[in-house]
């Protein structure tokens, strides 16, 4: 492992963050159609198709997708280390199945009549994104609830009770899916790929909110991270209080899941994939690779979704297909090349 | 039992074997219409009724709701996935279903249980039609086709002939809006947006349905968005385009909610969808209809 220094953290995060801010403007201007950045820039506030294209139909969304990613990687990152499984992401921890079922009943169970009042008091919010959360709390608990003896978290309880959960719920979505309108399950399978299609700046403040809240909370887990890779016990033996800090990372990477599945649906692959890339660049200190891996979180899916908009324009394709289908490779590759020198967690 | 006995209950046995057997040769000859049907596809089961033949219908899809008739006949499963067994227990004499839905594997295991099988095209409009002549002659009536049709294009012409002296709308046809899936080419709603005077601005592409992402409907500046399908309401459609002001069709108010299956649904009622989606489009080229003398005048000089 490279010693970790202050030049180091500030070279490698700094070179991801411009990196990330040229992402988000070359995003920006890219797109299926033509973008006139002129007109655009001119009259922000009028009604006028460029500023609308720009500010209420990429950008948005394009920030929507740097907080995912980045999200999503940081949370694959604790998860890795807490789980002690190299193949542990953000879908795995039952809180995901918990937010996509909450969301398909709000879709399926909406109560009409409450449409003007919810439309009223929530202003930009709609009513999906908050009963998928609503499903991911309690979701969160049940799971902890299931991972829980004698007052302790176990990690290899936590992984199947959130794998079985999700897969019962996997179930009961097919089973609601196979009961409804036959246009609604169009809409049902649309919502379930994933995607960050949105034009609430106020949900993108809500999701960043909580992303910061609970990075912040993690990054400052980072050395105790590091110990718990050890193994729990010399962990322990080192002063690492291991039963709060694994409650911790829960709840925290929890949270964090649930609110982002709320709102963009299961887009895969980034909180997998990831930090294992950033380990095999970085190394595998956790001060250093929970930073780096959000930023490379946000360029990642900021590309991948600017690219499910123009490869097979005009139809917008699902980001979780580009996800997968462009960092499969590049994972498969980096594997290869470095062999299993650097890949430990 | 004595021999002559014996003999006589085998001619009788061999008798009436051979009459069956002669029966069923004269039944093969003549193939009656067939009376017992199972349609698998809501717009098989729309078809069938409104050729007058509802009454012979066995079983149809848990999705057949059309007309209320329809919701009280059994039901043999879903529309994409439809239990062989429930099939084959109606003894149907024959089963329609549609080209693009029904599982080709199904179809030739029903087959090899001995059950006769009509798979329909519903991909264009002309299909369409075609269908509902194929599926009355298929039930002995042609006549009873070729009226419906008649009927239909006679709806079409009339539509085509009002939206005429007015100038193309472009238009969005939406089914969902989160996230927003649109139609597009290649699919007999593309032809039904063009017959009532609008432009698809989605009709380029290659997919039938596709998800569209807001900046390309921005881009195209639709005249005219209708959100189609159940559950579609105005104050969720008009909240959802609120902010995208630089849209003809919000600026000017023409966003409509058509909470309806009537075109969706490619049966013998897109016709009636099709007046009353042009109505959307065109709204002017109806309004005149109490001064029919000068008809058309309304719609003419009505370009935004």
């Amino acid at each position: 492992m490279k010693v970790l220094d202050r030049r180091r953290m500030i070279l490698v995060n700094g070179v991801l963050l411009a990196l990330l801010a040229l992402s988000v403007v070359g995003c920006a201007l890219l797109g299926p159609v033509r973008l006139d950045l002129s007109q655009a820039l001119q009259d922000i506030f009028s009604a006028n198709p460029d500023a609308e294209i720009l500010f209420r139909a990429r950008l948005p969304r394009i920030l929507l997708g740097v907080a995912i990613g980045g999200g999503m990687a940081a949370c694959g990152v604790v998860l890795q280390a807490l789980l002690g499984n190299p193949l542990a992401c953000p879908q795995m921890l039952g809180v995901s199945g918990g937010a996509s079922l909450g969301g398909i009943l709000g879709l399926i169970l909406f109560p009409h009549w409450l449409l003007p009042i919810a439309g009223g008091l929530l202003g930009e919010i709609s009513w999906v994104p908050l009963a998928a959360f609503l499903g991911a709390l309690l979701s969160m608990m049940l799971v902890y609830r299931f991972s829980l003896f004698h007052g302790r978290l176990h990690p290899y309880h936590l992984l199947l009770s959130g794998v079985i959960f999700n897969s019962f719920v996997a179930a009961v979505i097919m089973f609601l899916n196979s009961i409804v309108d036959f246009y609604q399950a169009q809409g049902l399978l649309f919502w379930l790929m994933g995607s960050l299609s949105t034009r609430a700046y106020l949900t993108v403040a809500f999701i960043w909110a909580y992303i910061i809240v609970g990075f912040l909370w993690l990054w400052a887990k980072g050395l105790s991270l590091n110990l718990i890779t050890l193994g729990e016990e010399a962990a322990m033996q080192l002063g690492v209080e291991t039963v709060a800090l694994q409650r911790q990372i829960f709840v925290a990477s929890s949270l964090m899941i649930g609110a982002m599945v709320s709102v963009s649906g299961m887009i895969g692959f980034v909180g997998l994939m990831i930090p294992h890339v950033v380990r095999l660049i970085v190394g595998s200190d956790h001060r250093l690779l929970l930073p780096a891996s959000f930023l490379a979180g946000g360029i990642f899916l900021c590309w991948a979704d600017t690219l499910a908009r123009i490869l097979l324009a005009p139809a917008e394709l699902p980001v979780g297909i580009i996800t997968a289908f462009f960092g499969g490779p590049f994972f498969l590759f980096l594997l290869y090349r470095e062999g299993s020198r650097k890949l430990a967690l | 039992m004595n021999r002559s006995q014996r003999i006589l209950i085998v001619h009788c046995f061999v008798g009436s074997l051979s009459l069956l057997c002669g029966l069923n040769v004269v039944a093969q000859a003549a193939t009656p219409a067939p009376r017992r049907i199972v349609s698998l596809a809501p717009s098989v089961t729309e078809t069938i009724f409104a050729l007058g033949f509802g009454n012979r219908l066995v079983g149809v899809t848990t999705y057949c709701d059309y007309p209320a008739e329809a919701l009280k006949l059994p039901k043999i499963g879903g529309f994409m996935s439809p239990s062989l067994e429930a099939i084959v227990a109606k003894r149907p004499d024959v089963v329609i279903g549609v080209s693009s839905a029904t599982d080709p594997v199904k179809a030739r295991e029903m087959e090899r249980l001995g059950l006769k099988v009509t798979l329909i095209s519903l991909a264009s409009l002309r299909d369409i039609l075609n269908s509902i002549k194929s599926v009355a002659r298929l039930l002995g009536s042609p006549d009873a086709g070729e009226k419906l049709v008649h009927k239909i294009t006679k709806q079409f012409d009339e539509v085509k002939t009002r939206v005429a002296p007015a100038p193309r709308r472009s238009t969005l046809l939406a089914v969902g809006l989160q996230p927003l899936v649109a139609v597009g080419g290649k699919n007999f709603i593309d032809e039904l947006i063009t017959l009532a005077g609008g432009e698809n601005i989605a009709g380029n592409a290659a997919q039938p349905w596709l998800n569209l992402p807001d900046e390309y409907v921005v881009a195209k500046a639709p005249q005219v968005i209708i959100e189609a399908g159940m559950g579609s309401e105005r104050e969720r459609s008009a909240k959802y385009w609120g902010d995208l002001k630089s849209i003809p069709a919000v600026k000017e108010q023409r966003v409509y909610a058509y909470p309806s299956d009537k075109i969706l649904r490619p049966g013998p009622r897109v016709g009636e969808g099709l007046e009353e989606i042009a109505r959307l489009v065109h709204p002017e080229c109806f309004a005149a209809s109490k001064r029919e003398s000068n008809k058309g005048s309304g719609c003419e000089g009505s370009r935004p």
